[in-house]
C-alpha cells in the first residue's frame, strides 16, 4: 500500500528537476557564488589582527547581534567573523528560495490543474509531494555542499574542514527545514497565496523571536528553529547538535505533510475556503476598489508585520545606546548630557543601517502591486476588465497610486514601530522627528525603484524579474557594502547610494528634487509604454 | 442601407515574424447574429482581442459604432459586452461580487433581470470563484454580459463548459438580444449552435476569412447526401456529373452525395428507375466546415 502511494516518484522528481532547472540553477549559482566570493574576499579585508579586533567590537554590540545573531565569545579569526556575519543572512535567503520553489511546486501546480492531470495517471497519491521532497533535498544539500567546498577553496585563516562542512551543510539543512514548513503549510491552506502569506508569518515570528532572545538571553534561542543556525559555533566548538535538531524537525514536518496529503482531496486543504458575499458591497465599485480589495490582505500583513519588526528593533535601543555598560567611568568623565548625546549618536547610526532593510522590505508589496498589471494579465484576470469602459490610463494610475501609497505606508509603519519600540525601552526616547527625517530622505529613492518597476512593466513586461534582482542587488550593496569594504562605485548603481546617511546626517534637498524628477520620468515612460503596447 | 455596427477591413496582426492575421474583412449589422468559425489557432481570438483594444492591429482597420477599436476603446466599451472563452475570475471574490463589479464597471446596476439570469443559469453567487468549475465561471461572465445594457455583444466560445440545459438558456438569451435589435458576434465551435442561431457566418482559416455569407448562400458550395431505393438498378449513377461516393447499403439501399447544382438531373435519372424510398440530408455546416478545415490532400482535390 505504501509503495503504491509513491509510484513514479523518481520519474516525477526527474520531471520536476527538468521543469525547474533554470530556477534551480540560477538560485544555486547565485547562492553558492555569493557565499564563496564573499568568503574569498574576507581573506583580504580582515588580513590583520587589528582589523579583526575592530570589527569584532562592532559585531558584539547589541545592534549587530540583532541583525546578524549572537557572536560566540572568544573568537578571533577572519573565519569567525565570516561565520558570524553570513550565517543568518544566508539562512534568510534559503528561506526565500525554498518557500518560492516548494509552494509553487505544490499549491501552485494544484491551483492551475496540473496536479489533477498528473494524479489521473498511474502515479501514487503521495508521489508529487515525495518528488518535491527529493527535489528540496537535492537542491539544499547540493548548495550546502557547494558552500562547504567553497569555504575550503577560499581557505580563510582559522577555518577547518569540520567547520566548513558544518556551516555549509548546516545552512543546507536549515533550507530543507523551511522547505518542510512550506510543504506542511501547503497541505493545510487550500491556495498558494495564503500558503505563502502563512509561511512568511511563521518565518517572521521566528525571526523576531530569535532577535529578542539573542539580546535578552541567547540560551532561549534554542527554542526557536530559525535560531538553530546561530548555534553551530562554527570553527570554535563545531557543534552538530543544531543540524540534528533541523533533521528531526524536517522529518516530523514532512511526515505530517504526507499524512495530511494522504487524507485530503486534491484542491482542498485543512482550512477550507469560506463562502463569500452574494452581492458586491457599495465599496467595490470600480478598478481602484477592486485592486484595493485584491491587495488588501497583503497590505495589512506587510504593514502589521513590519510595524512589529520595527518595534522589535526599537526595543533594543536601550541596550545599543548604553555605552556606560561597557565603560562605567565614562559617566563621571563626560557628564550625563554628553553620555546621552553619545548614546543617541550610536542609535542613529544603527537606524541608518536599518533604513535600507526597511526600504527594501516595504518596496516588495508595492512592486508586487505594479507587477499585478502583468501577472493579472497573464493569468487572464484582467481580460474582462479590458473589455469594460475602463481605460488603460486608469488601470495604470490605479496601480501606481496604490503601489506608492502601500510602500510609503509600510515604510512609515516600520519607522513608527521603531519609534514606539524606543519609547517602550528607553528612559529618554529618541524623538519622533528623527524618524521623520529618515523617512523623508528615503521617499525619493523608493519612488525611483517603483518608477523603474513601472517602466519595465509598461514597456517590456517579459523582463519583470529584473525588478526583484535589482532590489536584491541594492540590498546587498548597501547592507554589506561597508562590512565587505566594497569600492565606492557599486553604491552608485542604485538610488539609495546617493542619499545622505540619515538620520545621522540631514537629508539633502537637491538630491530629493532630482530623484523625484527621475521617478516622475520613469513613471511617465511606463505610462506611455503601457497605453501603447499589446496586452495579452 | 444600414451602417454596420462592426466594420473590419483587411485587418492584419503580426507577432514578431509570425503572421497571426493575414487578411480579415467582415461586417456585423444591427439585429444580426454573426457566426465566426474556424479551427483552433486560425485567428478568432486574436481578431476579437483586436476588437476589444487589447491588441493593436499591425495594419488594416476595425471600427465599432464607427469608432476606432484601439483609440476609442473606452467609449466603445460603454456599449459592448464580452464573454471570453476562458473565463478567469479572482479566486478570493465570490461570483455575486464579480457580477456586480462587472455591471458597475459598465455603468449598469444589479437589476431584477440579473437575479432572473442567476436563477436561470442556476449559479450559486455566494461561492468564491476559486471553487467554481469552468462552466460556473462562464456562467458568471454570461450573467454579467446578458444583464449589461449593450448594443453589441461579443462571445468567444462561450458555451464550451456549459451543460446542454444551460447551453439552451444561452441560445434563448441570444435570441432575445436579436429580437431587441442588438448585434452579436459569436465565435463558436459547436456547429449545430451556429446553424441554429446565426444569420450569417464568416469562416476564418490561417488568419484569412475564406468565406462569408448566410448559411443558405453557402449551401450551394456543398453537397447533399441522398439515400434511396429503386426497383430498377442504377448502374450509370456513379458516372453522372456531380455524383460522388456511391455506396451500397443493407436492404438494397444506396447512398451517394451530389453537388447542389447537379441535383435536378440526378433526381430525374432516379425517378425514371422507379423510386421506392428517397431520403435527402441537406448539407450541414459540418460539411462546409470540413471542406475548409480539412487540408488533407484527398479533400483538397475532391473539394477543390
Amino acid at each position: 500500500m505504501l509503495s503504491n502511494d509513491f509510484t513514479k516518484t523518481a520519474f516525477l522528481t526527474r520531471f520536476s528537476l527538468r521543469k525547474n532547472w533554470l530556477k534551480l540553477t540560477v538560485w544555486t549559482i547565485a547562492m553558492a557564488g555569493m557565499f564563496t566570493a564573499i568568503a574569498a574576499k574576507f581573506t583580504s579585508i580582515y588580513g590583520t589582527q587589528a582589523a579583526i579586533d575592530s570589527v569584532m567590537e562592532t559585531l558584539r554590540s547589541p545592534a549587530m547581534t540583532a541583525l546578524f545573531g549572537k557572536m560566540p565569545s572568544g573568537v578571533s579569526s577572519s573565519a569567525d567573523i565570516f561565520a558570524a556575519e553570513m550565517t543568518v543572512f544566508m539562512a534568510i535567503m534559503a528561506v526565500v528560495m525554498n518557500y518560492s520553489i516548494v509552494i509553487k511546486n505544490l499549491r501552485g501546480e494544484e491551483e492551475i490543474g496540473i496536479t489533477e492531470i498528473i494524479r489521473a495517471h498511474a502515479v501514487g497519491k503521495l508521489s508529487l509531494l515525495g518528488a518535491t521532497l527529493i527535489e528540496a533535498v537535492i537542491l539544499n544539500l547540493g548548495i550546502g555542499l557547494l558552500y562547504a567546498l567553497g569555504l575550503t577553496f577560499a581557505d580563510l585563516s582559522g577555518t577547518d574542514l569540520n567547520g566548513n562542512f558544518l556551516l555549509g551543510l548546516g545552512l543546507g539543512f536549515a533550507g530543507l527545514m523551511f522547505a518542510s514548513i512550506a510543504a506542511l503549510i501547503s497541505q493545510i491552506v487550500d491556495n498558494s497565496r495564503n500558503s505563502t502569506i502563512l509561511s512568511y508569518v511563521v518565518f517572521g515570528i521566528m525571526y523576531v523571536a530569535r532577535m529578542s532572545t539573542d539580546i535578552s538571553d541567547p540560551k532561549l534561542t534554542w527554542w526557536i528553529p530559525f535560531g538553530w543556525v546561530e548555534k553551530f559555533s562554527t570553527y570554535k566548538d563545531n557543534n552538530w547538535t543544531p543540524v540534528l535538531s533541523m533533521i528531526i524537525f524536517t522529518i516530523i514536518a514532512f511526515a505530517l505533510a504526507f499524512f495530511i496529503n494522504s487524507k485530503r482531496d486534491v484542491n482542498a486543504g485543512l482550512i477550507a475556503t469560506k463562502p463569500g458575499r452574494k452581492h458586491a458591497s457599495v465599496f467595490l465599485n470600480g478598478t481602484f476598489s477592486l485592486f484595493l480589495k485584491l491587495h488588501k490582505t497583503s497590505i495589512i500583513v506587510w504593514t502589521i508585520g513590519l510595524l512589529i519588526l520595527g518595534f522589535t528593533y526599537g526595543s533594543i535601543f536601550s541596550d545599543i545606546g548604553d555605552i556606560i555598560k561597557t565603560n562605567p567611568t565614562l559617566e563621571q568623565m563626560l557628564g550625563k548630557s554628553a553620555i546621552h548625546a553619545a548614546n543617541v549618536a550610536i542609535i542613529k547610526q544603527f537606524i541608518s543601517m536599518l533604513m535600507i532593510i526597511f526600504a527594501v522590505l516595504s518596496l516588495i508589496p508595492g512592486m508586487q502591486i505594479i507587477h499585478y498589471l502583468k501577472t493579472g494579465e497573464n493569468k487572464g484576470y484582467l481580460e474582462m476588465i479590458h473589455a469594460k469602459p475602463v481605460g488603460r490610463t486608469k488601470l495604470y494610475l490605479n496601480s501606481i497610486i496604490i503601489a506608492t501609497v502601500t510602500t510609503l505606508l509600510v515604510l512609515a509603519a516600520t519607522l513608527y514601530g521603531l519609534y514606539l519600540g524606543g519609547v517602550y525601552s528607553m528612559k529618554d526616547p529618541i524623538a519622533l522627528k528623527t524618524f521623520i527625517k529618515a523617512y523623508v530622505a528615503y521617499i525619493s529613492p523608493v519612488l525611483i525603484m517603483l518608477g523603474i518597476t513601472a517602466a519595465i512593466i509598461g514597456t517590456v513586461p517579459k523582463l519583470s524579474s529584473i525588478n526583484y534582482l535589482y532590489l536584491t542587488a541594492a540590498l546587498i550593496i548597501q547592507y554589506f557594502g561597508k562590512l565587505l569594504k566594497f569600492p565606492d562605485w557599486p553604491e552608485k548603481l542604485t538610488p539609495f547610494g546617493y542619499i545622505a546617511q540619515v538620520p545621522v546626517k540631514n537629508a539633502d534637498t537637491a538630491t530629493i528634487v532630482w530623484q523625484l524628477a527621475i521617478a516622475a520620468v520613469l513613471f511617465g515612460i511606463g505610462y506611455i509604454g503601457y497605453i501603447r503596447r499589446d496586452l495579452k | 442601407m444600414t451602417t454596420p455596427i462592426l466594420h473590419i477591413e483587411h485587418l492584419q496582426k503580426n507577432f514578431g515574424k509570425f503572421q497571426a492575421l493575414k487578411d480579415v474583412t467582415f461586417d456585423v449589422d444591427p439585429g444580426e447574429v454573426f457566426g465566426f468559425i474556424g479551427p483552433n489557432g486560425a485567428g478568432k481570438s486574436t481578431t476579437i482581442r483586436i476588437l476589444l483594444g487589447i491588441l493593436k492591429a499591425s495594419s488594416g482597420s476595425a471600427t465599432i459604432f464607427g469608432k476606432d477599436v484601439f483609440k476609442d476603446a473606452v467609449s466603445i466599451h460603454k456599449r459592448i459586452a464580452y464573454v471570453p472563452g476562458d473565463v478567469y475570475l479572482w479566486p478570493n471574490l465570490s461570483g455575486g461580487e464579480i457580477i456586480d463589479l462587472f455591471l458597475k464597471l459598465s455603468g449598469d446596476k444589479h437589476t431584477e433581470k440579473t437575479d432572473q439570469l442567476i436563477e436561470r443559469f442556476q449559479l450559486d453567487p455566494t461561492k468564491k470563484a476559486r471553487t467554481y468549475s469552468k462552466g460556473n465561471r462562464q456562467k458568471v461572465a454570461l450573467i454579467a454580459a446578458f444583464s449589461t445594457e449593450a448594443d453589441f455583444y461579443i462571445f468567444d466560445e462561450p458555451t464550451s463548459g456549459l451543460d446542454p440545459l444551460n447551453e439552451e438558456y444561452f441560445q434563448k438569451s441570444v435570441a432575445e438580444l436579436k429580437k431587441q435589435g442588438k448585434a452579436v458576434l459569436l465565435s463558436c465551435h459547436i456547429l449545430s449552435e451556429v446553424e441554429k442561431m446565426c444569420d450569417r457566418i464568416g469562416i476564418i482559416r490561417d488568419g484569412q476569412i475564406v468565406e462569408t455569407g448566410t448559411l443558405a448562400e453557402m449551401r450551394h458550395l456543398t453537397r447533399t447526401v441522398i439515400t434511396f431505393k429503386t426497383i430498377e438498378s442504377t448502374p450509370e449513377l456513379a458516372s453522372l456529373n456531380g455524383v460522388h461516393n456511391v455506396e451500397n447499403q443493407p436492404n438494397g439501399r444506396q447512398t451517394f452525395s451530389v453537388d447542389t447544382e447537379h441535383m435536378a438531373e440526378v433526381i430525374d435519372y432516379l425517378a425514371q428507375r422507379q423510386i421506392v424510398e428517397l431520403q435527402s440530408t441537406p448539407p450541414t455546416l459540418e460539411d462546409l466546415f470540413m471542406r475548409y478545415y480539412d487540408t488533407s490532400e484527398e479533400n483538397l482535390v475532391e473539394g477543390k
